[in-house]
């Protein structure tokens, strides 16, 4: 039992991390219709930021804030200069063109920064507590947290919010949602910005635990994509129980059957799914929908 | 002027041997090159900058003692992305140029494995630091290991847990490639020859996020010791924080990658008080001594297993250039199989006829940070 408990805390630590990257998918895909595959570099970038900041002297929660804000200028050229050039075109091109940005970002981090991976200390002196017979590590608790508050936040946002809705109108019909008057355009940067800030902030997360290197994106962002596909592909529940049930069922197949194969339990539950319930947890056929 | 038909025909054959003439011409051109894989990008980028300074620093020594018979030695340098198919096609690049004599493959066994069957076709020397002993065992006769394999690390990690150690009920945990999976058998094996057989042989696929599970199936098994083979040291660096934070501090003996300055960054206290079998102890040996000068005031860091198997690699193959006084591959072999005794950073180099350069380890401890070296365990066979 003990050993159950810890594995659980574990898995839906690491979860969470899954989530939030997979929160960023969602937005995107809700509001564009193609898959951001940079989602997982938004992470990356965000961390080096992060670790510029505080080797530039500035204290933790300014480097915070200053590594935030430059994920939301980020947002805002990848929009410009990635997506909106090829928004009237069909969604290959644009997906493409999002697996280049990551190869750039990925290989612009490493021309500035070098290869070397660098060490982010957590927010708390204490690494973490003991609970009886399970240890709690102290970033892992703090992942959970902020993604009970962004569950909160963005069910507050996008549906008691005028800004929340006029996205959701964007995301379910851009002409419609343009002949009511809502810049759509706006919606869409304000998506990409939204989005950029999420990923940076499991970056930022995820980066005392994890170590902060040019690969830490592309690894959480595959199994993000995958918490997207078993949550439903454009639901935001889904993404968040999508990650969270990734996180441990991976974690209980290693424990329980096989440490080296872990990650392919994670892809034999996607690929499950893909075969048994595509539209994922939470998701409707495309023809109920209609 | 009349064109004969003498004329004619010398002005054909030279057009048809001109371009073999200016090629051969180039492959005695006015340096002697040397290709070198090297992962510039990927997770063991970092690795691999320390990797080419080694080799630069050695063949800058050796150029200045008159180089490579009687020529500058040249090291082309070819990205293999930390990848096996990564180091396939930079080997074929390097393989392109005829005018490189020889070549310096990758310390990753899985990747050595992934070019082998090229070098066999080239029939060019190629110095490894792959520690797979089956690397010099698979009758490629143009490999040539310029650290010591895991046959002997696996004895001296077992050797030194059993007998200085005292402890008995081991966990073994190993990456599940073609390096770790090696490592692990071979210390398995030792401990069962030890009457030690592990409590626990747990593999792991190379970068992982979490070793939860892992660190729980050792606290399970009740080992008293672990012994372990890590690949990368990122995962090392993650797999030892949560050990302690789990509250896992039994003694520790693990492969080379225990005291590489990434993973003792990476790691910081949580590697505290373990013991690491080093190809490369600053402290060994003279020669070891010496490059840890060399190196620390070029690259200002200080030296590893990284840098150090790359600077030997270089000083090997000059030398046996020099003494095979030539460029034709075979005398290289010839001259590579033929050195004893040759002091170097790593240790002192007696080839045997499989390749094998170095037949024994350090033990060294990692005391706060600072790796010191306790002992150097020699094998005969």
């Amino acid at each position: 039992m003990d050993l159950a408990l810890q594995l659980l805390f574990t898995g839906i630590g690491i979860g969470a991390v899954y989530a939030l990257v997979a929160l960023g998918f969602v937005l995107i895909f809700r509001a564009t219709n193609v898959v951001n595959f940079a989602q997982g570099e938004f992470s990356m970038v965000a961390a080096y930021l992060m670790v510029v900041a505080v080797e530039a002297g500035l204290p933790y929660w300014a480097a915070f804030i200053v590594a935030l804000l430059g994920m939301a200028l980020l947002g805002v050229v990848f929009n410009l200069g990635v997506y909106y050039p090829l928004r009237h075109r069909t969604y290959l091109p644009v997906i493409i063109a999002t697996i280049g940005a990551s190869i750039l970002l990925a290989n612009s981090v490493l021309a500035i920064y070098g290869p070397q991976p660098q060490v982010l200390e957590g927010w708390f002196e204490t690494p973490g507590i003991q609970v009886g017979p399970v240890y709690l590590d102290s970033q892992y608790l703090l992942i959970i947290g902020v993604t009970i508050c962004l569950v909160v936040f963005n069910f507050w946002f996008f549906e008691k919010t005028l800004l929340g809705k006029k996205l959701q109108a964007t995301s379910q019909d851009k002409e419609m949602a343009s002949l009511l008057g809502i810049s759509v355009s706006t919606m869409i940067m304000i998506t990409f910005i939204y989005s950029a800030v999420l990923g940076g902030l499991a970056g930022i997360l995820v980066a005392p635990v994890l170590f902060v290197s040019i690969q830490m994106g592309s690894t959480i962002a595959l199994k993000a994509f995958a918490a997207t596909i078993i949550g439903g592909f454009g639901d935001v529940a889904g993404a968040i129980i999508g990650g969270l049930a990734l996180g441990v069922i991976e974690t209980f197949g290693a424990a329980y059957i096989s440490v080296p194969y872990k990650d392919g339990f994670a892809f034999l539950v996607l690929i499950a799914f893909l075969i048994f319930r595509p539209q994922g947890i939470f998701g409707e056929r495309v023809a109920e929908k209609a | 002027m009349k064109l004969t038909r003498r004329d004619f025909a010398t002005g054909i054959a030279a057009g048809i041997a001109a371009p073999y003439l200016i090629k051969s011409a180039n492959a005695q051109g006015a340096t002697i090159k040397i290709g070198m894989c090297a992962p510039v990008t990927g997770p063991a980028a970092e690795s691999g900058g320390y990797a080419i300074k080694g080799a630069k620093l050695a063949l800058e020594a050796v150029n200045k003692a008159g180089g490579i018979l009687g020529k500058q030695g040249e090291l082309i340098v070819e990205d293999d992305q930390t990848t096996n198919p990564g180091i396939v096609l930079a080997f074929s690049k390097l393989a392109s140029q005829p005018d490189i004599v020889g070549f310096l493959g990758s310390i990753r066994s899985t990747q050595v494995h992934a070019m082998a069957p090229d070098v066999i076709k080239l029939g060019k020397p190629v110095m490894i630091g792959g520690t797979d002993p089956n690397l010099t065992h698979m009758g490629n006769q143009w490999l040539f290991r310029c650290r010591p394999n895991d046959s002997y690390s696996g004895r001296v990690i077992a050797e030194y847990g059993v007998s200085t150690l005292a402890k008995k009920k081991w966990a073994v945990l190993h990456s599940t490639d073609a390096f770790g999976t090696a490592g692990g058998k071979a210390l398995t094996e030792a401990l069962t020859k030890l009457g030690a057989p592990p409590v626990l042989d747990q593999g792991y696929a190379n970068q992982s996020q979490d070793f939860t599970p892992v660190v729980l199936a050792i606290k399970q098994s009740g080992a008293d010791i672990l012994g372990s083979y890590f690949t990368f040291e990122n995962d090392l660096g993650i797999f030892a924080r949560q050990l302690r934070q789990l509250g896992v501090n039994i003694p520790w003996v693990g492969s080379p990658s225990i005291v590489n300055i990434t993973a003792l960054k990476l790691a910081g206290p949580a590697l505290y008080n373990t013991y690491g079998v080093a190809d490369y102890a600053e402290d060994s040996s003279e020669g070891s001594k010496a490059f840890g000068k060399i190196y620390r005031d070029a690259v200002k860091v200080a030296p590893d297993n990284q840098s150090s198997w790359t600077f030997d690699a270089i000083n090997v193959l000059s030398a046996a250039i020099n003494k095979a006084g030539s460029t034709d591959s075979g005398k290289i072999r010839e001259a590579i199989l033929a050195t004893k005794k040759f002091a170097g950073a790593e240790g002192e180099y007696n080839f045997d006829q499989n390749g094998d350069g170095l037949h024994g380890y350090n033990i060294v401890k990692n005391e706060k940070g600072n790796i010191t070296f306790d002992k150097h365990i020699e094998f005969n066979d």
